[in-house]
């Protein structure tokens, strides 16, 4: 036990140290970017209308005085590190005066949602079809399976999204391919808005989990035909034992461990969002937050959305660190 | 679990998956809930998706948007230019009963308002709107208008409730510009419900109240999506006077990329695309009868009043002689240009203004004769550059491909694609350089430092395609005369460089108009040398090549001590046109072709370039006007 308290203390150090180190480095990046979002903020005012060069000077002048960015770089970071200390990345400079936070806050649910629904069944699916092709090496279905599995997987992610769009978006039109949820549908919890979000996540996790299942089900695949050649499956099938259950309980546990680490991996990842998913199939999340926070020189955002990730990932690793031995008897913190 | 088993579990679930998928034509609704489609019209906000989505707020700064329909039909002012022919004329006197009224010396301008104008809340629209609108955004530095208020307006007052008198600091012929829409303006903000609040900036304006015909009815707090409903009273607002707008429900939404819009448009769920790439526009004119540009046949697009031109920056050394750019300008073969970014789908121009609206009229057509005689020296010879019949030469290129799809009548023709443009002339060119001190070593130009003669074209990217299509063309063209051009491409970064005057040169529009109105002070007043910054300042708008000419501003000058309307006006502009052909600053290129799709399966009555009654490209506060006129099919 003491070993365990004094390992946990150990990477809960480590964690923590990552998290600044990254906070740090996403804070110099975001503030060395040529972009200055005030004259992102005036060329967008001024790109129509007929303003005068002394009227962008004084808008200039104000803006800079509005949106925080006088003081010297010191005073700006003590600022930035007090404010991130009661969870405040301050105003979203891009979406002035509305806190980052509430922008984030918005998009996260629908990123979460649909990135960890399909995480887990590209997993699940994968893991479990790897599984059985590394099993039943003879079955022609699962060597089929297999194949299909092989040749999806190094397909470009925006291929395959986009293929998906033209057959169920233009083809064959059922699907719906913009949006969370239908429009003007009253955003209530409800029947009707769940199924709307449900049918509307059905295309971006489809394109989600085909990409992502191919990787599971090969590496499940191979990890599986590593351990049934193991002494104590052959045993097991000398002795008899059904084998369904040695699927089960000797192969598939002992082949799942790398899996369930890799799971936890992606699962951090999440954060992150689906550049790609959300600019194809119009879905609202933080990817597509972060994208235009970058084109705006909008720092405030960038660093709420790159600090978020940051920590998830983190977290992730950590969680999964400390709580192997559950997983795996055989590892011990020392 | 055995194999048998979970094969039984996957046919299961295979067979509920089929069946979800085959009852999804049942179970699809359309793309919106509970607003009947035949009453809905539904068109592209080319801000995509708002990040600031519940912010209506239109006079703070923020990242909430114009475009998904507050500035179109929730918004009012005084005047509204048309960049086409208007619906009563190119003017429209919206909130103002009548033009504005002048002083002599244009220090003081008076402004009559329309009544019977009401909020949508009930409360009527008076002259203690305009007088707030000016001076809340004086008091508050850093709103839309602040500046341009705060440098103008000595001080603003209202005698009667429908009558507005404004004081300047200086004379301003033009002050009215101010409040007149061209794709947007100063709008009025409703005193009743700001001086309530305590700062404007912090203020969100949720829900609005509308001067304008519609209201909001609801949106989506992603910023996908907004619906506007037309209000009961909507004979009370100043677009009233032309009849019942047509949609009882507008969307403005983000349909997403190119592809997408293209899509959708297809499946008949989206009634005006914004703008889209021209082989989307291609697509769309061979798949769908319902789908149709500005223009019926080839090119297609709708002219914005704006001039894509080749920018040279006027304080980098290399480009302070004009027969360098003049030779540059004689290696350019527009045709290419056009091809490569438009494919062939332009309006070309070659002078500084733009080919749209009324301006083919006023300046292009009475221009040829002159421009046909203009003569330039290249050190060797004597040459009449302009090639009138530029034009149909791109014509004759395209009939292969496009042939029925373009017009045959000469005058249909140069309206679409453009009158002539300047001969490619590399022998030309090299007279030029070399009277210019620059020599040819080998296969390379030298400048006249004997350093290699360098020229990055600065282009926007993947954000601008079409734009950056045309760099990449010309920067191959002065290559292969043996100029060192690179593309420098500045994605995202493009507007910051420009202003800071970090590139050589630029593809870009640093000429803008009304479209509808011959009087060019909207850009040209700011080319002004007072307005000039020093290199490394960054240039306010429109000079961005910091052209300094005395003879310039002597035409500015006058300019601004004639009234809008007076004819003289167009002469002075004519002046500036053959200052710019013979000082070549920048290389007009075309006119901003935008290919605003719009679809006549559920609305008829668009705008086109056979009925031009107003600007169809839908984020315009002017595309209004079209309400009016669209009718259900």
């Amino acid at each position: 036990m003491r070993a365990f308290a004094l390992y946990g203390a150990k990477r809960l150090g480590q964690f923590v140290l990552v998290v600044f180190v990254g906070i740090n480095i996403a804070y110099l990046i975001t503030h060395a970017t040529p972009i200055d979002p005030v004259e992102q903020s005036i060329a967008a005012v001024t790109a129509y209308g007929n303003t005068s060069p002394e009227a962008i000077t004084m808008m200039r002048a104000a803006l800079r005085e509005l949106y925080g960015m006088n003081g010297t770089p010191l005073e700006q970071y003590a600022g930035f590190w007090r404010r991130i200390a009661s969870a405040d990345f301050g105003p979203s400079l891009s979406a002035f005066p509305t806190p980052v936070t509430t922008l984030i806050a918005r998009a996260l649910p629908w990123t979460i949602g649909l990135m960890l629904t399909a995480t887990l069944i590209a997993w699940a699916l994968g893991n479990m079809l790897g599984g059985l092709a590394g099993y039943y090496r003879e079955h022609r279905g699962l060597r089929a399976m297999g194949m299909v599995a092989m040749g999806l997987h190094p397909i470009p992610y925006y291929i395959v999204a986009f293929v998906l769009l033209v057959v169920f978006g233009y083809l064959w039109p059922v699907l719906p391919i913009t949006g969370g949820s239908a429009m003007n549908l009253r955003q209530a919890v409800d029947l009707d808005h769940a199924l709307s979000i449900l049918q509307h996540s059905v295309l971006p996790a489809a394109s989600l989990i085909l990409v992502g299942v191919g990787g599971w089900f090969l590496g499940m695949r191979a990890l599986v035909s590593n351990v049934v050649t193991e002494d104590y499956v052959a045993y097991a099938e000398l002795g008899g034992v059904a084998r369904g259950r040695i699927l089960r309980s000797y192969v598939m546990r002992n082949a799942l461990m790398p899996q369930v680490t890799g799971l936890a991996m992606s699962l951090g990842t999440i954060f992150n969002g689906a550049i790609i998913t959300e600019q194809v199939f119009g879905y609202p999340g933080v990817g597509s937050l972060l994208v235009a926070a970058v084109y705006a020189g909008d720092y405030g955002l960038v660093l709420g959305v790159t600090t978020i990730s940051i920590i998830g990932v983190s977290a992730a690793v950590l969680l999964i660190d400390l709580a192997y031995p559950l997983f795996d008897p055989r590892v011990q913190h020392d | 679990m055995t194999l048998h088993r979970s094969f039984a579990a996957a046919r299961v679930a295979v067979a509920i998956l089929a069946g979800l998928v085959l009852a999804a034509p049942a179970l699809a609704q359309s793309a919106f809930s509970d607003l009947p489609r035949k009453e809905t019209l539904i068109l592209e906000n080319p801000e995509g998706t708002i990040k600031n989505a519940g912010w209506f707020n239109i006079w703070a700064i923020s990242g909430g948007s114009q475009s998904n329909g507050l500035q179109q039909v929730a918004m009012d002012t005084f005047w509204y230019i048309d960049p086409e022919k208007g619906l009563d004329g190119v003017w429209d006197n919206s909130l103002a009963a009548d033009k504005p009224a002048y002083n002599a010396d244009f220090t003081e301008m008076t402004v009559k308002l329309r009544k019977g104008i009401y909020w949508s809340d009930g409360v009527e629209f008076t002259a203690a709107d305009v007088v707030h609108t000016v001076e809340s955004q004086s008091k508050h530095p850093g709103m839309r208008w602040s500046a341009v208020f705060a440098l103008n307006v000595a001080s603003v007052t209202a005698p009667d409730p429908y009558t507005v008198v404004f004081k300047l600091k200086k004379p301003n012929s033009r002050f009215h510009a101010v409040f007149t829409v061209r794709w947007n303006a100063a709008w009025i903000m409703p005193k009743h419900v700001f001086e309530k609040v305590a700062d404007p900036r912090q203020f969100d304006f949720n829900k609005p109240v509308s001067l304008g015909a519609y209201v909001l009815k609801s949106y989506d707090p992603d910023g996908k999506w907004y619906v506007w409903q037309l209000r009961d009273d909507w004979q009370r607002t100043s677009i009233g006077r032309f009849g019942k707008p047509g949609p009882k429900y507008l969307a403005y939404i983000d349909p997403g990329p190119p592809d997408k819009r293209v899509i959708a448009q297809l499946n008949h769920q989206l009634d005006v695309i914004h703008d889209v790439a021209p082989e989307g526009m291609f697509t769309l004119a061979k798949q769908s009868k319902s789908s149709h540009g500005w223009f019926k046949a080839f090119p297609y697009g709708h002219p914005d009043p704006t001039l894509p031109s080749l920018i040279f920056n006027l304080q980098n050394d290399t480009f302070k002689n004009r027969d360098v750019r003049w030779a540059l300008a004689l290696l350019i073969d527009i045709k290419a240009v056009s091809m490569a970014s438009y494919r062939g789908a332009a309006t070309i121009s070659a002078i500084g203004v733009p080919p749209t609206g009324t301006h083919p009229d006023i300046y292009h057509g009475p221009l040829q004769d002159w421009l046909k005689a203009f003569e330039l020296d290249t050190g060797k010879r004597k040459i009449k550059p302009y090639d009138a019949t530029v034009g149909q030469q791109i014509a004759a290129m395209l009939k292969p491909t496009m042939g029925d799809q373009l017009p045959t009548d000469p005058k249909k023709l140069a309206a679409s694609i453009g009158m002539g443009w300047w001969k490619t002339d590399p022998v030309a060119a090299q007279e030029l350089l070399e009277k210019a001190g620059f020599k040819k070593v080998g296969a390379a130009w030298m400048t006249p430092d004997g350093k290699p003669f360098t020229v990055r074209v600065m282009v926007e990217g993947e954000a601008r395609p079409v734009m950056t299509r045309a760099g990449a063309m010309i920067v191959q063209q002065w290559r292969q005369f043996g100029i060192d051009a690179k593309v420098d491409t500045a994605q995202g970064t493009l507007i910051t460089r420009r202003a800071g005057g970090d590139f050589d040169t630029v593809i870009s529009w640093s000429v803008e108009t009304w479209g509808g109105h011959a009087d060019l002070s909207f850009f040209l007043d700011s080319w002004h040398s007072q307005f000039v910054q020093p290199a490394g300042q960054p240039q306010p708008l429109r000079n961005w090549q910091r052209w300094s000419s005395p003879e310039l501003d002597k035409i500015v000058e006058q300019v601004r001590t004639v009234g809008f309307d007076d004819p003289k006006g167009i002469e002075l502009g004519k002046e500036y046109v053959k200052l710019a052909v013979r000082e070549m600053p920048f290389i007009p290129l075309m006119s901003y072709n935008v290919f605003t799709v719009m679809d006549d399966t559920y609305w008829t009555g668009w705008p086109s370039a056979d009925d031009p009654y107003t600007n169809p490209v839908p984020n315009w506060g002017n595309s209004r006007y079209m309400l009016v006129k669209l009718k259900p099919r």
